[in-house]
């Protein structure tokens, strides 16, 4: 499986000082609203009262409507484009979500794929929250595949609301790598 | 889902499969979706960017594939559930346009103290399996 993509050119050793640091913070420019919470529900014909309708909330224990827990990620990306931004084209490195450990994180590597994703859901998302994710750099292992030579990044994500609350921790690994050369006869 | 009853930990053995959910990836779909989790990346809407990467279409990206494994345990738990974790969430084949996909899921264990129960998770298609993921939901009591 692979989401290829060129990424920060560096040192590995360059890539081990970051090692346990932060490596990048956004800031969600929307906060949590129900018209985003029923346009992200509609594409999965996903049907539960707890995120359109309060009273159904309420009677389930929340503060209010609550959007569902795995849309933190979205409330958590920074946006895409200002006015007079070139759009992308098949020619330009992909526009991509925030992944610092590809992109901000320097390695003698040019290509990468996510393998795994984990995350734990904490405090509830309310309309009128605003979500900060902050990205560290955590692990790194050295790998051989057979794709090529590189290493696993692992970037823990920290998901807080404006009070200072966590909503999630998410942690991404990411195979970052040299593709292996076919030998030619 | 109306006024739906929420389960409890009562309700609940080790080996319950989830009531299965089938979906049909269409080009309509993947843009919807790109809108509304603001995932961009070029693969997941334009099918000649996709083939690049050894695709053979547009593919569902992964906040897809999390928020309908979150729909798979909030329709089978209810309103009252509490979701607490979602992985490690692996993909192992890509879920392209084109493709009808089935999200599939069976309780491994529980903790009658903690009223939370663990699920194993999973997608098929004509593909074969395309993405495992394990879970932690609380029930209701």
């Amino acid at each position: 499986m692979s989401e290829t993509s060129w990424g920060l050119w560096g040192s590995w050793d360059e890539t081990a000082s970051l090692l346990g640091k932060q490596v990048g913070q956004v800031t969600g420019p929307d906060p949590v609203e129900q018209g985003s919470i029923r346009r992200w529900l509609e594409p999965k014909e996903f049907a539960a009262d707890i995120h359109t309708d309060v009273n159904a909330a309420l009677a389930a224990g929340y503060n209010d409507i609550v959007a569902p827990a795995s849309m933190v990620f979205t409330y958590g990306i920074a946006a895409y484009w200002r006015p007079g931004d070139k759009p992308a084209s098949i020619d330009d490195v992909p526009t991509q979500i925030q992944i610092p450990v590809i992109f901000d994180v320097p390695a003698p590597c040019d290509k990468s794929f996510a393998t795994s994703i984990e995350v734990e859901f904490f405090e509830p998302l309310y309309p009128g929250d605003v979500v900060t994710c902050t990205s560290k750099l955590v692990d790194i292992k050295p790998k051989q595949l057979k794709v090529g030579e590189g290493a696993f990044l692992r970037q823990e994500d920290t998901f807080t609301k404006q009070t200072g609350e966590v909503v999630a921790i998410s942690y991404l690994d990411i195979f970052r790598f040299v593709a292996t050369k076919v030998a030619s006869d | 889902m109306s006024a739906a009853h929420s389960l409890s930990i009562a309700d609940v053995v080790i080996g319950d499969e989830l009531p299965s959910i089938e979906i049909p990836i269409t080009l309509q779909r993947l843009v919807m979706e790109a809108g509304a989790n603001r995932d961009f990346s070029l693969m997941h809407h334009d099918v000649g960017v996709a083939q690049t990467t050894g695709a053979p279409d547009a593919f569902a990206n992964t906040y897809f594939l999390m928020g309908m494994f979150e729909r798979l345990m909030r329709d089978w738990a209810g309103p009252k559930a509490r979701i607490r974790k979602i992985g490690p969430l692996r993909m192992l084949i890509f879920n392209a346009v084109g493709d009808t996909v089935r999200f599939r899921g069976v309780v491994e264990s529980l903790d009658n103290n903690t009223c939370t129960v663990s699920l194993a998770m999973w997608v098929d298609s004509e593909r074969g399996q395309t993405v495992t993921a394990n879970a932690v939901i609380e029930l209701a009591g």
